[in-house]
């Protein structure tokens, strides 16, 4: 019963073979067994977005996620934006408008961001926050980053 | 929320699923897009001897098909690809429009249609499309293959009509009524559906609407039909009045919960209202649902 299973998953360009619990989910799995505390546990049950990562390049909710399930899999990580300490361009607009407060959040935003500017879909700013809804701030109102990933996506604010 | 303990066994074929859903007797749950199961599972809701874990079946679960007047579509389908299926779009607009107003972008780009069925949510928008559509549900167990009307599927609140042993592998339609309609008024986005409905009917050059279908979420323990009503719009040309009428029709058999998000009264006086707007506008020349 709950034997550790095998799973080789590569994070952030970097393959890793960990033994995982069963029961163990994937936020827990990256904080706890790679050490890679920028992403956030909220919720632990799929409301706050905290936790959202890019599983395969789409945007999931790594709390609903089993460890195990990694196996084989490809995921990035808020780790994965900055390079050698400088911001990437969707970080320097977060910090440019204003989009973060407590910045609890932050990496739930910028990870389901990211998937959004890979998607190479045209969004106006209704679309963005359809397509954001599924993280919470509660400190900004989200207007600063609406427009922070308005500007990443459209150039400049539409 | 941490579950309790289970073992984890991934399957690489619908077969080797069943073998474990044999193996483990009806303590095992399958798991396919884990939107609900999982924060189930935390909250200890569930504590299953074992996880099957179906995910990587998606050459036999994973299709969307279109054959003759039938589309079938394989349980381990997430709510993003069927989101953006041209098949869907054309042959099942009704399913399309209400994806929109399921959970948020994460939950769909995991979610599945087959989970989303077996979960039998009474609030669950694709298990109202399933039996407004009178779609059938395709089950597997170690006993061989069973074709489950949904209006015989869901029996009560999270209960369906499967065997413990057994899984869901495809959810099939047929042909549909010519218009749809979708509605759902929630406290916010993402959050259970106070009320839902959904409506399918054909539309005639003379003005009268035929095959109207009317299904009601979130008020009772499982999504119901709207017979009566939909039996004083069958054949009927929807003027204001036979439309008033309809609308208080769907109140009958109706027994709404009252819970945090609302109470009983006012998801009965949300009903009538939202159901005549609903028809009213599918009967606009510029309707494009």
């Amino acid at each position: 019963m709950d034997e550790a299973i095998e799973i080789t998953v590569t994070v952030n360009g970097t393959v890793h073979r960990e033994q995982v619990a069963p029961r163990m989910h994937v936020a827990d799995f990256l904080r706890q067994h790679l050490g890679m505390t920028g992403t956030h546990v909220g919720c632990e049950q799929g409301v706050c977005g905290m936790c959202t990562v890019l599983l395969d390049g789409e945007a999931v909710k790594s709390c609903l996620m089993l460890a195990p399930q990694l196996d084989g899999h490809e995921v990035r990580t808020v780790e994965s934006l900055a390079v050698d300490g400088e911001l990437a361009p969707l970080q320097q607009a977060f910090k440019d408008a204003g989009g973060l407060q407590c910045g609890f959040c932050t990496p739930g935003f910028l990870m389901t961001a990211t998937a959004l500017g890979e998607s190479g879909r045209t969004l106006d700013r209704a679309q963005i926050r359809d397509e954001i809804s599924g993280v919470i701030c509660r400190c900004t109102g989200y207007e600063g980053i609406v427009t922070a990933v308005d500007r990443v996506l459209n150039g400049e604010e539409s | 929320m941490k579950p309790s303990a289970f073992e984890y066994v991934r399957p690489d074929t619908v077969d080797e699923a069943i073998d474990f859903l044999e193996t483990y007797a009806g303590e095992a749950r399958v798991l396919a897009g884990g939107q609900s199961l999982v924060p189930m599972l935390g909250m200890r809701l569930m504590r299953p001897a074992a996880v099957i874990d179906i995910n990587r079946l998606t050459e036999e679960l994973g299709q969307i098909e279109a054959r003759g007047s039938e589309t079938t579509i394989g349980a381990l389908v997430r709510y993003t690809e069927a989101e953006g299926s041209p098949v869907i779009a054309e042959r099942l607009p009704l399913l399309r429009t209400a994806i929109r107003h399921i959970g948020d972008r994460q939950v769909r780009n995991r979610g599945t249609l087959g989970g989303a069925v077996a979960q039998a949510d009474p609030t669950g928008e694709v298990a109202l499309v399933a039996l407004t559509l009178g779609a059938t549900i395709v089950a597997r167990g170690p006993a061989g293959m069973r074709e489950l009307p949904a209006a015989e599927f869901f029996v009560g609140s999270y209960a369906n009509a499967l065997d413990p042993q057994e899984m869901i592998t495809a959810l099939r339609f047929g042909v549909v009524p010519a218009r749809c309609g979708f509605f759902e008024r929630g406290r916010k986005h993402n959050d259970f559906a106070l009320l839902s409905l959904a409506v399918a009917a054909t539309p005639e050059p003379d003005g009268t609407w035929h095959d109207v279908r009317i299904g009601i979420g979130g008020m009772n323990q499982t999504p119901i039909l709207a017979r009566a009503a939909a039996a004083r719009l069958e054949g009927q040309a929807w003027d204001d009045a036979t439309l008033a009428e309809a609308a208080e029709l769907a109140l009958e058999g109706i027994d709404p919960p009252a819970d945090v998000r609302a109470s009983a009264e006012y998801r009965t006086h949300l009903l009538p209202i939202h159901l005549r707007r609903l028809l009213r506008g599918m009967g606009e020349d510029s309707y494009d649902g």
